[in-house]
């Protein structure tokens, strides 16, 4: 367990360092380059030169890129002149707000989809299983941003019951304190969401209700009932674990599209106004903060795994 | 009610009968149908059995005869799409299909258990043993946690496991599978039934485990006083351990009698060809060998309307008859489905049809191979480790697994040299090693002069041409995508042989030499039966005109009926063109039929080497003789005189085997001279035994010593 | 040269005509209704995308201000005008010629990438495969849209270059597939079996990997076009897509988006339905293509 443990770290590890080399290369690579898109179109040849020869952008490359992550790792992701504010402090007022979101979405997408899918296999190929299925598919066909603003025209239109756009508070706390403002967004991003973990689960299911130890389980004359919830649910519920890690980067594309849509303060919106606004240092920053987040996430995940399924957690000791 | 005539009339078996006064259980007319995407396969038709209390009863038959629905549909647990459709399951008196479905769960769950087939996947891996096996306890005793814990622990030491008390915590992964198999009978005993149904539980162990698994279940029958409905493909476990034999063909009962009857004198015609399809029977006392009587054909196909025997079109005794009238069980104590049964005054069954015998395969046995031609094959001091590697960063390599540990052979031009032994033993990396499919970690492969390890990839492929390999599971070892004229003709498009009409011409051949018909060249693998896979891929083997074949278990896949075509067929190719086989298997009896030298391996090692006859009739090494125990026969009385030679225990691993001889920490006769290492030493029949069980008979000549 | 003393019987197979593997997976795709239908979606959408406009004519580069916002059905627009008075038929015509454009170049393209480096990943083992699968886990693990939208920003987006810069970023997906794929292929027994009459890894991968792989990567590169049609949508809404007077479903959807409140619906549900019908289409015809390509696994 302690080797697959520092193994799983080391992984991570290395996938944090190849993100900042990926996002740094992105945008050094490409035309204009940094100093053009921080000082915008205006600039003169003689002010980029001076802004490039400043920051060390006339260096080699890698001695930028050392440079960098030196800056990295004192928690200096640059500034950002169009909100006159550091990457670091912006991205600090919003990523709690987007974690609450995503949070909030999860939660409820695992609530609902883990009995749907266990439905769908119990019941396969009847008309629960049809029903569910086509409902996934078209959740899952449907572009978010339209499935959201459906919702704003349901619910705070024709049925004006629910205000269509997010809360705006400055904290965490503040935003929590409209919990009416958090439904629609909450909702839209875990409707998507429902749709993939219910096929997961179901077909996982599926899978563990044709394994031998489930006969054996029935021949003891076990109700139907316990057959399901106590032998299956589990083993089909462990891989569901590691889902909620792989699943995090589409949860974020996802909430990049919902606070766009709903006006939601979040790392989304940030990233979406200044990518209008080509604010480099921001897309870097949040683009890097956003990764490890996800690359955090799947470790916890799978860690989590290791810890509750016995096949993974003795096989560390056996071998 | 059913018919008028009481089934305990048409069924008496009077000794049992008297004692227990009724049946425990009893089939009347069970049908049982499994809808399919395809079609509707009726697997059960009328099947008519019973079992008194105490009594074991076998359900013996091929892959298809209905024996496995027979068990299942009784526990209630078909498959999806599966149906009882027709007939009484009468348990204690009362039938479980006009029963409330609780009513029937409690009887599944209380007076009857189940055992299944394969251990390493019927316990749920996430939960403790303790728990698994006391479960039925806690649900329909209602008995409390620490006394389930305490009744499971008691029950797992009735079943012969180890240190119960702390097994009841670990996870099924951490335990073998003869020992998962012990777990899964003590949860069918925990609630005392008083019907065990065992459905292969011995299939996927290897025959020491299963020996051993097989008297747990005898001796528990007599200590819980339970009847037990034993099934299994294997007619030598059935003649062990059964009261009664019933026999399965394409989803009827086609014969059951007393077990000592059925074997003396079988009367329906499926069942005495199916015992003269068994190489035990074609192996004479003097060692030499008849031909094995086959049965030509497949079953038929259970999905469409069948008129007359079902046996009919494989029977060599049919008659017009035959093909239309349906034959009923002839009531008695032997009742039999048969329009031509066997004369009932038979000579012992041993003895084979004289007109089928063909001298010329005995003589292959009897003349002892000439000791001046140069050996195909000469492996010499092998050894494969492999590397295990942590699951580190670095991947630093934490151990090595000792497969084969300095083996040496010779294989001569067109004989058959077995090698034996249980899984794990290292057998099958000998034959990847001999083909080239891996690379040796120390020692020599010598291939008609040519050492194997010194030469360089062109020089290796073309050595491929001598020695080919031949796959257990063929429908695996072929490209699914493939047509079978592609697949034939990829060995000679590999080695650049002949022009394409050369080639197509060499597959025609090759076709015929393995009795396929021209049509299959346009078939896709999936389309065909395992013993025509089984064909097709041999036709591959030959295609490059090997020297030497290497089958890895090539027919242990295989029914007996089917297995015999494949082994004639292997011999018939052996004596026309010349071949020699390593033929590589863990069932002795098959090796014992094919061999003319057999080789025994335990832990990566040769512990005996020698003539075939001498070494399964004469064995010198405990393990050997513990081998040839355990191997179940259908002759009754051999099955009686074991001298019980048990090993004990279990295989240790291979990551650290143990010093000196590998076999000591089971051996009954360990010494402490075993904790060095033994030789092989002998002349003709060799043995790594510091206490042979006998001298190598003097009258053998001593050669030379065969390997430096 | 009778080897067969013994009546072996009729050890043949079933008697019916031998049919092709593709035969037979077209057999099986025809019997997947949906697949049916998703074929049928497809064809039909596209047909009217990109033959429509040879019977139905409009003008989609003038804007024409005395027409805005005409409700469906006025002065000969059957499905309405938009805010700079294009009718929104021809307009979805168009449209979605871009979308379906985009959306089968990005998906080709991100699945060959994909197979490529995939295969190449899990043939050649060692520590290609752990580079380049360590580069496919960072990737994966900066969220695409995130990905997209950077690069977005940087350059400006039209037709080819959406294609190229989904169609770079997309081929993860299939490269782990391809991989994996590759490494059971690898160790499936008749590769050892060629391997033991003396192949070399080439002739492994051209007659063994290939033919066997080539199903899945089909199957993939389906979702990988229904994906792509989304990610051009997202982009589009993001305010990223390609600028008019050139035209997509994803930008008209996100356009309409404006009009909800002031009752414009034909501008809205029409794109936003024909984005749902062709992604659905897709995943429909992956899934018949899944079955389809199994054909081999059924045994009798």
């Amino acid at each position: 367990m302690a080797r697959y443990l520092i193994t799983r770290l080391g992984q991570a590890l290395i996938v944090v360092v190849l993100v900042t080399v990926i996002a740094f290369l992105i945008l050094h690579l490409l035309p204009g380059g940094a100093a053009r898109a921080t000082l915008g179109k205006e600039a003169t040849l003689e002010q980029l030169a001076a802004f490039n020869h400043e920051m060390g952008y006339d260096r080699p490359l890698i001695q930028q890129y050392g440079m960098y992550v030196q800056r990295l790792l004192q928690g200096d992701l640059g500034y950002s002149y169009q909100l006159n504010q550091s990457v670091v402090e912006a991205i600090e007022q919003r990523l709690p707000k987007t974690m609450v979101l995503s949070l909030l979405s999860t939660l409820l997408a695992v609530v609902l989809a883990i009995p749907l899918g266990v439905l769908q296999a119990v019941r396969r190929n009847r008309w629960p299983d049809y029903a569910i299925t086509a409902l996934s598919l078209l959740a899952y066909a449907t572009p978010i941003f339209f499935l959201g603003l459906m919702m704003i025209i349901v619910f705070s239109q024709v049925w004006p019951i629910l205000p269509p756009e997010a809360p705006q508070g400055f904290t965490v706390a503040e935003v929590l304190a409209d919990p009416a403002g958090l439904v629609l967004p909450t909702a839209t991003l875990a409707i998507v969401t429902i749709a993939v973990y219910a096929r997961y689960v179901r077909s996982s299911m599926i899978d563990n209700l044709n394994e031998n130890y489930v006969r054996t389980a029935r021949s003891k004359g076990l109700s139907e009932r316990r057959v399901v919830l106590r032998h299956t649910l589990r083993n089909g519920l462990f891989p569901v674990i590691t889902l909620l890690g792989m699943y995090l980067p589409a949860l974020f594309s996802g909430a990049l599209v919902v606070e766009s849509l709903f006006n939601f303060p979040g790392m989304g919106q940030l990233f979406w106004q200044a990518a209008l606004k080509r604010d480099f240092p921001i897309l870097l920053g949040v683009t890097v903060i956003i990764s490890i987040a996800t690359v955090v996430g799947a470790l916890i995940a799978d860690l989590l795994y290791a810890a509750v399924d016995p096949r993974v957690r003795l096989r560390g000791s056996a071998t | 009610m059913s018919e008028s005539i009481g089934p305990t009339a048409r069924h008496s078996t009077p000794a049992v009968n008297a004692a227990a006064g009724r049946p425990l259980l009893e089939l009347r007319d069970l049908d049982t149908d499994i809808a399919l995407r395809r079609g509707t396969v009726h697997a059960l038709d009328g099947v008519s059995l019973e079992v008194a209390p105490g009594q074991t009863l076998g359900v013996v038959g091929e892959s298809g005869s209905g024996k496995t629905m027979t068990a299942l549909s009784i526990m209630g647990l078909l498959p999806p799409g599966g149906r009882v459709t027709g007939g009484q399951i009468l348990f204690e008196g009362r039938d479980l299909r006009s029963l409330p479905p609780d009513e029937v769960r409690r009887i599944r769950g209380v007076r009857m258990g189940m055992v299944f087939q394969d251990p390493l996947t019927s316990l749920n891996p996430t939960i403790r043993i303790g728990a698994q096996v006391a479960e039925p306890l806690r649900v329909h005793k209602r008995v409390g946690r620490a006394e389930a814990r305490d009744r499971a622990i008691e029950t797992l030491r009735r079943v012969g496991m180890p240190r119960p008390e702390r097994i009841v915590d670990n996870y099924p992964h951490e335990l073998s599978g003869g020992m998962r198999q012990r777990v899964a009978i003590a949860m069918a005993l925990v609630c005392s039934p008083s019907l065990l149904i065992a459905d292969e539980p011995t299939t996927a162990l290897d025959v020491t485990t299963q020996r051993q698994i097989l008297e747990l279940i005898d001796d528990l029958r007599e200590e819980f006083g339970m009847a037990v409905i034993l099934v299994t493909h294997d007619l030598g476990v059935i003649a062990g351990r059964a009261d009664r034999v019933a026999v399965m063909y394409a989803g009827r009962v086609v014969e059951t009698a007393a077990t000592e009857q059925l074997f003396h004198a079988p009367r329906h015609r499926y069942t005495e060809a199916l015992m003269r399809a068994l190489p035990e029977s074609a192996i004479r006392e003097s060692g030499g060998h008849d031909r094995l009587i086959s049965i030509p054909g497949l079953p038929p196909d259970l999905s469409g309307p069948l008129t007359g025997c079902r046996f009919a079109p494989r029977c060599s005794y049919v008659s017009d008859e035959c093909r239309t009238t349906d034959p009923s069980l002839v009531p008695g104590a032997h009742q039999h489905a048969c329009l031509h049964p066997v004369p009932t005054p038979t000579v012992a069954v041993s003895g084979p049809v004289p007109a089928q015998v063909e001298p010329a395969a005995e003589s292959v046995t009897a003349a002892p191979p000439e000791r001046a031609e140069r050996p195909v094959l000469s492996v010499r001091n092998l050894v494969k480790n492999y590397p295990v590697h942590g699951r580190g960063l670095l991947r630093r390599t934490a151990g090595q697994v000792s497969a084969v540990a300095d083996v040496s052979f010779e294989v001569r031009p067109g004989e058959t040299f077995g090698l034996v032994g249980e899984s794990g033993c290292g057998k099958s990396t000998v034959g990847r090693l001999s083909v080239g499919l891996e690379q040796a970690s120390a020692g020599q492969i010598v291939l008609d002069g040519t050492d194997l390890t010194d030469l360089t990839g062109r020089e290796r492929r073309r050595m491929h041409r001598q020695v080919q390999l031949m796959f257990q599971d063929s429908y695996a070892a072929m490209n699914p995508r493939m047509r079978v004229d592609a697949i034939l003709a990829e060995p000679l498009e590999i080695q650049k042989v002949g022009d394409s009409a050369a080639r197509q011409a060499r597959i025609t051949t090759l076709l015929d030499q393995v009795g396929l018909p021209r049509r299959a060249l346009e078939r896709y693998p999936h389309e065909f039966s395992g013993g025509q896979l089984q064909r097709i891929g041999l036709a591959r083997s030959l295609a490059l005109r090997p020297r030497l074949i290497v089958g890895d278990e090539p027919v242990s896949a295989l029914d007996v009926s089917i297995q015999a075509q494949v082994l004639n067929l292997m011999r018939d190719l052996q004596r026309e063109l010349g071949l020699a086989y390593i033929f590589i298997s863990h069932d002795l009896s098959v090796v014992d039929y094919m061999a003319d030298r057999i080789g025994v391996m335990y832990l990566g090692k040769l512990v005996e080497i020698g003539p075939a006859r001498d070494v399964v009739r004469a064995a010198r090494h405990p393990y050997t003789q513990a081998l040839v125990d355990a191997v179940p026969s259908i002759t009754p009385d051999r099955a009686a005189t074991r001298d019980g030679t048990t090993i004990r225990g279990e295989l240790p691993s291979a990551l650290d085997p143990p010093t000196g001889c590998r076999f000591r920490t089971r051996c009954p006769h360990a010494a402490d001279i075993c904790t060095t290492e033994p030789p092989l030493v002998g002349g003709l029949h060799q043995v790594a035994c510091h206490l042979p069980l006998r001298p190598e008979p003097t009258s053998t000549p001593t050669p030379v010593q065969a390997f430096g | 040269m009778s080897t067969l003393s013994e009546a072996v019987g009729p050890a043949e197979p079933n008697d019916a005509p031998p049919r092709g593997l593709w035969r037979q997976g077209l057999t099986v795709f025809c019997e997947n209704r949906l697949a049916l239908v998703g074929l049928g979606l497809f064809v039909l959408l596209a047909g009217v995308c990109f033959l429509g406009p040879l019977v139905y004519h409009t003008d989609q580069v003038h804007t024409d201000l005395t027409a805005v916002h005409l409700a469906p059905g006025e002065q000969g627009h059957p499905l309405g005008t938009d805010g700079v008075g294009y009718d929104q038929l021809g307009r979805l015509m168009l449209g979605g010629q871009t979308s379906i454009i985009v959306g089968l170049a990005a998906g080709v393209l991100a699945t060959i990438v994909g197979t490529l480096l995939g295969a190449i990943a899990g043939f050649f083992g060692g520590w290609v495969d752990a580079a380049v699968m360590r580069v496919v886990d960072a990737m994966m693990s900066i969220p695409s849209l995130f990905l997209f939208m950077l690069l977005a920003a940087i350059v400006t987006p039209s037709a080819p270059m959406l294609i190229l810069i989904i169609g770079a970023f997309a081929w993860l997906g299939p490269a782990r597939l391809v991989r994996g794929e590759a490494l059971t292929l690898r160790s499936r027994e008749y590769v050892q079996a060629m391997r033991g009459m003396g192949g070399t890894g080439g002739r492994a991968v051209r007659r063994h990997i290939i033919p066997n792989a080539i199903g899945t990567v089909i199957v993939n590169a389906t979702f990988q076009v229904a994906d792509a049609i989304l990610y051009v949508a997202y982009l589009s809404f993001l305010g990223l897509g390609i600028p008019p007077p050139a035209a997509n479903w994803g930008g008209m959807l996100s356009d309409g988006l404006a009009d909800t409140y002031s009752g414009h619906w034909w501008l809205l549900y029409p794109p936003g339905i024909a984005i749902i019908l062709i992604v659905l289409a897709f995943n429909f015809i992956g899934d018949g293509l899944r079955d389809a390509f199994e054909v081999r696994l059924r045994r009798r």
